[in-house]
């Protein structure tokens, strides 16, 4: 059994590494000075402090929150509605649109950013937070069209066919046996839509403006340009933000929905 | 779904920019724009009774383009570089600078264009820490010899400015750098004599690194922004600042085409560039002005000599026009003698 | 229950509008942004015009001479110069100021414009500054693509190396490749024994120790290469350990180099290789290891035969999109690594916030599209399972 306690070491250590960086950041963020040393030479508040005195750190925030707001919106109602029709219908090109769902996920980020870079600078989207959202959207709304396809094939179809034979007509049948049962993959969908945009970092350095900057683009322009020990408190917040979607995704998952 | 629909609106209306907007100016941020903004932007802002609000950006104009392309122009008066501002004023991205407003003469030579009043000049030159080299290189030439000074260089990551600097170093007069750049032997001579001083170059990419590298020793000689090495030395750092090696240029400022407070932005730059203001903003931060009477001012001189204006005359003007030509193709050579 | 087809159609279209308006559209006028070329038609097109139906022998048409003068005063005056200026100049160097330098003067040549152009300038009396502008004419070229892979025309109209001091581009690609591959590498060894651990596990632990592997996977990539580049730094948390610990004197510099490169990206991929190998090794059936044991297998022939053929397309799947997410990556080489570790797609952020030159940008994109599509194929090709949805 040797080889199953080095393989099970191995194991363990790549997962310290994984995690290791991201719990370094923790405390370093809650470090009194600004020299980075582990552990901090003193503890404080002030990074965070900072961050949510500064307007352009909550400026941020707000940014990050209202794309990922809009988002997640635009692509659960676009991605639920298109799953929908992919499921239930049949009409020629079927497959041609899955393939096309699929393109955005496996296409490089930087050619996606650079490609709508270009497109929306011809028609006065680049900059606003219009298309901001148009972009996000593409690259989000594949997962949510995922996540309800997968409830919906553990959908009985015999429910359907019961609600129609006591008299219920195909749109109230829809809205009380089929929506409700696939709430949880229309959840976890849109938990997902939300966690891509709101961590999304390549698209939003091309396509955003001064004035709509998200955490991660303010984050980066904090790195390269002005070397501010406030990124570590920012690293962090944005790090909770991503478990709390995780833990939603994993509760969504355990209830039905999720994504594979 | 009506909830969501007007969800979704109040979303969108929430981001929708305010229908009027502040006269908005946008520098390089740091001390020195919080300077700026009390004695320059608010004066200004109390005096015609409107609002002023200044941003900081990292001097990439890609923003500006976007903007002028969406029609959705969110900044009205901007510091920008001159390479940045002779492209953008061919291209279209900025205003013409209305000359009625702004008296053109109040200038250095070379401190106008067609879209830019001159702003605040900047500069590179060779300095090195007093106390661990006592005698440090005073021209190019001495900068590359390793064996009188040794130790490492550091030298600007870029072939703008590091292509001058080894002309200059070779022998060729400033008079004469930018005609022998322009040929191709000539481009070959400074590559070679970067290639001879390669072992012992380092590079940097951000301002503060060659003063860390010089503080830290892992440098002897470096070339760097006058205007940190000026603060340094202010603050008590013992560098040694070799004037004979500047290289300068200016930054301007620039309208914004179709900014919507385009008059405003013109009154605005002539109180930035207006003599009372700049000697202001001299009394409390070193300045290299590029308005002539305050550049010239014996006071202002006396009490800022570290000030680069004081030395352009020594000075080699980098040439915006030639690397709008050229830098294209030179910097793809250097990125590729980089990689070699 | 299938219902019939425009219903449903309706029902996806609004999504396929999105798709195809917020990205196939896009990618597509980009690919043809890589080899159109407009700014001469657009800026001059009388003299496009002409030049176009010039056969290239000798001196164009005296009308050519005429069409220009007018047609660089006007650009100049409304400011349209700029793109044809550095379009130009970006093939040949020199242009740029050639053309603006004749727009202020034009004027002055409108009266005899062949003779008082090539008064101004030599160049406009040579052959080969006319077939330069008879190349931009449009609409397509190949100037970009060619230039993308460090060649160019030569004046006879083949094709030929561009000279080597300028030659970057094919360094970059496989340079490009090869950390792709390295990260790939690594990630494939160190996602096994992981994988393999929590696929043994009972089921709630399972659970537990695939959470560790979420946790990363879900924390944003820039989060995650913001903690390296901290952790990294000659002041930072790592140096210092390594100082106090006695294993170096002097901090060492890793920002900025090929090592901290690979860290990251390692650190960044590795979810991605650890997940669709854990997928496949679950679904392993582990009796068929106890009957290799019963039959006498020793633990490394068990391994070899049974385990690492069977894992391999879930272990292959998660390699490959490793590599197709390495070869595109940006972000991580340019916080962490130095001026000789940057990939392809940090010249494309180059050529489209820097300089803009939109034209070597889709270039790039396209040749990195195609890097990837081919890797893609290769992948589907070779892996069995690789590409089906579940």
């Amino acid at each position: 059994m040797t080889p199953r306690i080095l393989v099970g070491a191995a194991a363990g250590l790549v997962l310290l590494f994984l995690l290791a960086p991201i719990l370094a950041i923790l405390p370093l963020s809650f470090s009194a000075s600004d020299i980075l040393r582990l552990p901090p030479e003193g503890w404080s508040l002030r990074w965070y402090a900072a961050l949510l005195s500064s307007e352009r750190w909550l400026l941020a925030a707000r940014n990050s929150l209202l794309v990922a707001g809009a988002t997640t919106l635009l692509g659960t109602v676009l991605g639920t509605l298109a799953a929908l029709g992919l499921h239930f219908g049949r009409f020629p090109g079927r497959g041609a649109v899955l393939a096309l769902l699929a393109a955005p996920v496996v296409t490089p980020s930087i050619v996606t950013a650079a490609a709508l870079f270009l497109a929306y600078s011809a028609v006065g989207l680049a900059g606003t937070f219009v298309g901001l959202v148009l972009a996000h959207t593409v690259i989000s709304v594949p997962f949510v069209v995922l996540a309800v396809l997968a409830s919906l094939r553990s959908f009985d179809p015999a429910l359907l066919r019961a609600a129609a034979s006591l008299g219920a007509p195909p749109a109230a049948a829809f809205r009380r046996v089929v929506l409700p049962l696939i709430a949880p993959g229309v959840a976890a969908g849109a938990v997902f839509a939300f966690a891509t945009s709101f961590d999304e970092f390549i698209l939003t350095l091309f396509l955003a403006g001064p004035g709509q900057f998200t955490l991660p683009r303010q984050i980066y322009a904090a790195v390269r340009d002005v070397w501010d020990p406030t990124i570590c408190a920012a690293a962090v917040l944005l790090f909770l933000a991503s478990m709390l979607l995780l833990l939603a995704s994993e509760a969504l998952r355990r209830r039905g929905g999720g994504i594979g | 779904m009506t909830r969501w629909i007007a969800g979704l609106f109040a979303l969108l209306a929430a981001a929708a920019p305010a229908a009027a907007r502040d006269l908005t100016v946008v520098a390089g941020g740091g001390a020195l724009q919080d300077h700026m903004r009390r004695v320059l932007f608010e004066p200004f802002a109390r005096a015609n009774n409107i609002t002023v609000r200044d941003q900081s950006y990292d001097y990439n104009i890609g923003p500006i383009r976007a903007m002028v392309q969406a029609r959705n122009v969110t900044w009205d008066v901007v510091m920008v570089e001159a390479p940045d501002l002779r492209q953008g004023c061919d291209d279209g991205i900025f205003e013409r600078i209305d000359w009625t407003v702004v008296p053109r003469d109040r200038f250095l030579p070379g401190g106008t264009t067609e879209c830019g009043a001159g702003a605040l000049g900047w500069g590179v030159a060779v300095f090195f820490d007093e106390r661990r080299t006592p005698q440090g290189p005073a021209t190019y030439a001495e900068f590359w010899d390793v064996q009188r000074f040794p130790g490492r260089r550091a030298l600007r990551m870029g072939a703008r400015m590091t292509l001058e600097i080894a002309l200059l170093s070779d022998g060729v007069a400033a008079g004469d750098v930018y005609r022998v750049l322009a040929t191709a032997e000539g481009q070959r001579r400074a590559f070679a004599r970067l290639d001879a001083l390669r072992p012992h170059l380092m590079f940097w990419r951000g301002g503060q690194q060659p003063f860390d590298w010089v503080g830290s020793g892992e440098v002897a000689y470096a070339v760097g922004f006058v205007g940190r090495a000026a603060n340094a030395i202010r603050s008590g750092q013992p560098l040694a600042l070799r004037w004979d090696t500047l290289l300068y240029a200016y930054d301007y400022w620039a309208v914004v085409r179709g900014s919507p407070h385009r008059d405003a932005a013109m009154r605005l730059i002539a109180h930035l560039t207006a003599e009372e203001p700049l000697r202001e903003l001299a009394r409390v931060w070193p300045i290299n002005p590029v308005t002539a009477a305050v550049a010239r001012d014996p006071a202002i001189r006396a009490a800022n000599p570290l000030m680069m204006t004081n030395f352009i005359d020594r000075g080699l003007h980098i040439n915006t026009e030639f690397w709008l030509d050229n830098g294209t193709d030179l910097e793809q050579r250097f990125t590729a003698w980089l990689n070699r | 229950m299938r219902r019939g087809g425009l219903p449903a159609f309706l029902l996806v279209l609004p999504l396929l509008a999105l798709l195809v308006l917020s990205f196939v559209l896009p990618v597509g006028r980009m690919l043809w942004t890589a080899v159109a070329d407009t700014e001469l038609a657009d800026t001059l097109p009388d003299t496009a015009a002409v030049l176009r139906g010039w056969n290239g022998e000798g001196l164009p048409p005296e009308e050519a001479f005429a069409h220009l003068v007018r047609e660089l005063d006007t650009a100049l005056a409304e400011r349209r110069l700029g793109l044809l200026a550095q379009r130009l100049n970006f093939e040949q160097p020199g242009m740029r100021a050639l053309l603006l330098r004749t727009a202020r003067a034009a004027e002055n040549l409108r009266d005899a414009p062949r003779e008082r152009l090539i008064a101004l300038d030599a160049r406009w009396g040579e052959a080969e500054t006319w077939r330069l502008l008879r190349s931009a004419a449009g609409p397509v070229t190949a100037l970009y693509l060619l230039r993308a892979v460090d060649l160019r025309r030569d004046p006879a109209g083949g094709v030929a190396p561009v000279a080597e001091e300028e030659a970057i581009y094919r360094t970059l690609f496989l340079r490009t490749l090869g950390i792709a591959a390295l990260v790939t590498a690594i990630c494939v060894v160190l996602a096994y024994p992981v994988a393999a651990t929590l696929a043994a596990l009972p089921a709630r632990l399972a659970a537990w120790g695939l959470v560790l592997v979420l946790v990363p996977f879900w924390t944003s990539v820039l989060v995650r290469t913001t903690a390296w580049f901290v952790l990294l730094q000659r002041e930072g948390p790592l140096n210092a350990a390594a100082i106090a610990l006695g294993l170096i004197e002097h901090p060492l510099p890793m920002i900025g180099t090929r090592f901290a490169v690979v860290l990251a990206m390692v650190h960044v991929l590795l979810p991605f290789a650890i997940l669709p190998a854990y997928a496949v090794m679950r679904r392993l059936d582990p009796s068929l290891a106890k009957a290799a044991a019963s039959l006498g297998a020793g633990a490394w022939a068990r391994f070899w035969r049974v385990h690492l053929p069977l894992s391999f397309p879930g272990v292959a799947a998660g390699g490959a999109m490793v590599f197709l997410l390495a070869v595109g990556y940006y972000i991580t080489p340019a916080l962490v690594g130095g001026p000789r570790d940057q990939m392809v797609a940090s010249f494309i952020a180059f050529f489209i916030s820097q300089t803009p030159n939109w034209g070597m940008a889709a270039a790039l994109s396209l040749l990195l599209l195609a890097m990837t599509g081919a890797a893609a194929l290769l992948a589907r090709a070779l892996i069995p399972g690789f590409g089906r949805r579940a």
